[in-house]
Formats: C-alpha cells, structure tokens, sequence
C-alpha cells in the first residue's frame, strides 16, 4: 500500500515542487543518517506526504540548504531544514510500514520469493527496532494495524468497512497525537479518511491479482457492482479526508497539501479505476 | 480573542469589498450545510462562529453595523431514541451504539436503521452507512430526515470536491492532447538538465 498518495505534478507551481522535492530528498538523507545507506532505497512518496504535513501542522520547516544526491553526483538538489523531529518521524514510520509490508508479503508468498524476503528481513527488522526505540508509539500503532489487519480477514463476516477500519485507523491515530482538543479530532478525522482511501485504493490496484490467488479482498463480494462501490467509497473517503482537512489553518506547503488533496489523489483514483471502466465497455 | 483582520486573512487596510469578499469565501468553506452529519459539525461551527464574529467586529468598528448570524441546528424531533440521538450529537458512538445493538430482534423500526447508519457514517464506516440509509429510507420513503441523509451520503459518494470533476475533465477534448504534449515535453526538458 505505498505510492498512492502524489502529487499531480502538472498541477504545482515549480516553487512548490521544489519545496515537495527538497522535503523529499530531506526525508532522503535523513534516513541514511539515522538508519542506514540501505534504508534509503525504502523511502516512499507516501511518508513524505506524512512529513510535509507534520512540518505544514507544526510550521517547522526552517529554510532549505542546496547539496548533492547521494545516488547521482552530478544532481544538485535541495534539502529542507526542519525545526523539530517531524522527518524523524516520517522517516521512523517509513521503514517501520517496510519492515510490516515485508511481513505480510513473507506470509503471502510462494517458496521462491518468499526466501528472496527473508533474506532482506534481518535488515528491516533492525531499522524497525532502531525506530521503535527512538518513537514507541509508532510501532505500536503499526503492529496494531497488521495484527487486526489478520484478524479481520480472517473474519467470514468481514464487510468492506472492517477491512478497511485497521489502517484508518492507524493514519487517525498517528495523526491524532499531534495535536489536542478539537484539533486532535480534525487531524484524527483527516487521518481516517485518508487511511480508508489508502487501504480501499490498494485493495482496487491488487483485485485482479487477489481474485486469481484467492486471496482476501473486500471489494470480491461485490460482483458486478463493484466498480460503483469502488467509486463510491473512494469518494466519500476523500470528502471526509477535505472537510477535515479544510477545518485547518495550513499557511506553510499549503500549494503542495492542496494538490495532493484535490488533484493528486483524485487523479490517483481515476487512473486505478479506469482499468476496471474499460473492462466493463469491452464486456457490453 | 484573536486579530479579526487575521481570522478573515485581510489587510487592516482592506476595503469593505474586499472584507465581504474574503468573509464569503469563508463562510462558503465552513459553511454548515457542507458538514451536515460530520462528526466535525461543531469545529466547523466553532470557526463558523469566529469568521462571523471577526466579521461584525470589523464592521461595527467600520461604522455599518449589519450582524449575521450562524446556522446549523441538528432537527431532534420528539423520538424514542432521544437519548441514542443526544449520544450521537456528543460524539459517543461507543455508547450510542451499544443502546441500538441492545434491541433484539429481526424487525427493527426505520429511525433504528437511520441511527444506526448515523453511527457508522461518523465512524467513516461509508458503506455501511449507505446500507443502513437505504433501509431507513425504503421503509418510510416520506421521512425528511432520512432522505436527507441518504442524499447528504449520495453527494459524497459522487465528491466532485472544490469544483473538481473527476470524470468529466478526461474526454477526448483537444486540450488533453496539449496537456499529453506538454507533459511528455517535460520529461524530455527534466532529461537534458
């Protein structure tokens, strides 16, 4: 479930690109210094989405330093400064969502692959515990959402919103500790919608490859109505992922927030769904 | 009390235009109607309440007294799930939700299946919610309330938020072949750098 919260390029200011692109290599760099080389192959869009709203919340980004890309000399990019730990943070949940990906892919595949896993376990595994030492509650939270993740799956009753309810509630309550009162219940809000939305859009990418494994997907009770629950449900996640997300005061990275929520996200949508429209034109 | 100027986002020297300007664009962001049934209703009230208070102060400092008032009141008509409904406004769904499990039996009336749809909508549980409104509404067809929220939930399934249309803006229009164009000239032009 990494890679489906972007921006919609097309969309940004160039400034507000290179703002998004400077979090990007910040969070880049950061997890080399704090995990190792090896951990920054890992580094997802998705956390860096995590990290610029931490940084836009807390109004921490202090400035941007120009340098070099570890991975190509000859590139000159810019690395944010952030004033408080919120890359820490993105980069400890990002190896930590490596480290609990890897688990659940180990589980779900065949011999072959799954000895491929193993063998980039031990690595992961000792991020995993280098982040859960400097941030708890991170792994906490993580672990929760896997273990109920089984056993909602494993469920015979499991309806869609169940399914989709343990990493909702992971982004709800990862974002809810960052604030308190009725801030802490906007950001809990804006966290659940786009936890659903992350969860149901991954379980449309991957319904084809489920159904042909067998494997669990919410979306397989559906039948033919499935690309209407599909759009439904993303929808109204991302309408609760607005309204909450309209309620706050975001002055910093606000270009870079709005695309993802308006156009990024959308667009994510509609470029994963068209693959099932097309099927059903064919059929007719 | 914060800088009324700063809640709307104007200059002090802004002129009355410009004020009512920015006094709509937020009211039309918080406005009630938009967090019919969100558990975030009252945030949204709350800074509802803020812009119209930033807004009168500045008026009446500027001479022209006219007041506005907000909206939003949740209609509690006279039920037998007063208490069930008093939960749900409070946010305690837990609680709320263990009153209506609490009934047995197969033959629940419209408003048990409203409610409990309303608890699932504020949990974010969606299809659910769905569910549960099209029962309501199916079994007492003539409820406002019910149809309310069956339509409320329709919206947002069918979200074309900040005006965005999902769907409609990638026809076979002439302008996406320049976008495709364009996009395709910047990814050579990211190359050559």
């Amino acid at each position: 479930m990494f890679g489906y919260i972007r921006v919609d390029k097309n969309e940004l200011l160039v400034r507000e690109y290179e703002a998004y692109k400077s979090v990007y290599c910040g969070l880049c760099k950061r997890m080399g210094r704090e995990y190792s080389f090896l951990s920054r192959f890992l580094l997802s869009y998705d956390c860096t989405f995590y990290a610029v709203f931490l940084m836009a919340l807390k109004r921490s980004c202090e400035g941007f330093h120009g340098g070099r890309c570890r991975f190509n000399p000859l590139k000159k990019c810019t690395y944010c400064a952030c004033g408080d730990d919120a890359l820490s943070k993105a980069a400890a949940v990002n190896v930590t969502l490596a480290y609990y990906k890897l688990i659940d892919d180990i589980s779900d595949s065949g011999f072959l692959k799954r000895a491929a896993l193993k063998a980039v376990k031990p690595f992961l595994s000792r991020f995993r515990k280098k982040a859960a030492r400097r941030f708890p509650y991170i792994d906490k939270l993580a672990e929760k959402m896997l273990n109920s993740q089984l056993k909602a799956e494993k469920n015979p009753d499991c309806n869609l919103d169940m399914a989709a309810e343990p990493t909702a509630e992971f982004l709800a309550a990862l974002l809810e500790c960052e604030g308190s009162g009725n801030l802490s219940r906007v950001y809990r809000q804006t966290g659940y919608g786009l936890g659903r939305f992350i969860y149901l859009i991954d379980a449309a990418d991957d319904l084809e490859k489920d159904i042909k494994k067998g494997n669990f997907n919410p979306f397989i009770p559906y039948g033919e109505n499935r690309l209407e629950i599909m759009k439904n449900n993303l929808s109204s996640a991302l309408s609760m992922t607005f309204d909450a997300y309209n309620l706050l005061d975001i002055t910093d990275f606000k270009g870079v927030l709005d695309n993802v929520i308006l156009r990024g996200l959308p667009t994510v949508q509609s470029e994963i769904l068209k693959k099932y429209e097309v099927k059903n034109e064919e059929s007719v | 009390m914060k800088n009324p100027y700063e809640v709307l986002g104007v200059s002090p020297s802004a002129s009355e235009s410009e004020i009512k300007a920015a006094y709509r664009a937020l009211a039309k962001k918080y406005h009630p109607d938009k967090y019919t049934d969100s558990p975030l209703a009252d945030v949204a009230e709350e800074k509802m309440k803020e812009i119209n208070e930033a807004y009168d102060e500045i008026m009446n400092s500027k001479k022209s007294g006219s007041s506005y008032s907000s909206a939003g009141s949740y209609g509690t008509a006279s039920s037998e799930y007063y208490q069930v409904r008093v939960l749900i406004q409070q946010n305690r769904l837990d609680e709320a939700e263990r009153i209506l499990d609490s009934e047995t039996g197969p033959d629940h009336k419209a408003e048990w299946y409203f409610l409990r749809g309303m608890c699932y909508f504020r949990r974010g549980w969606m299809q659910q919610a769905a569910q549960y409104f099209q029962r309501a509404n199916q079994m007492e067809p003539n409820n406002m309330e019910y149809r309310q929220a069956l339509e409320n939930m329709t919206r947002r399934q069918s979200y074309g938020y900040g005006g965005y249309d999902m769907n409609g803006s990638q026809g076979e229009c002439g302008t996406c072949d320049i976008c495709t164009s364009l996009m395709c000239l910047n990814c050579l032009c990211s190359c050559c750098r």
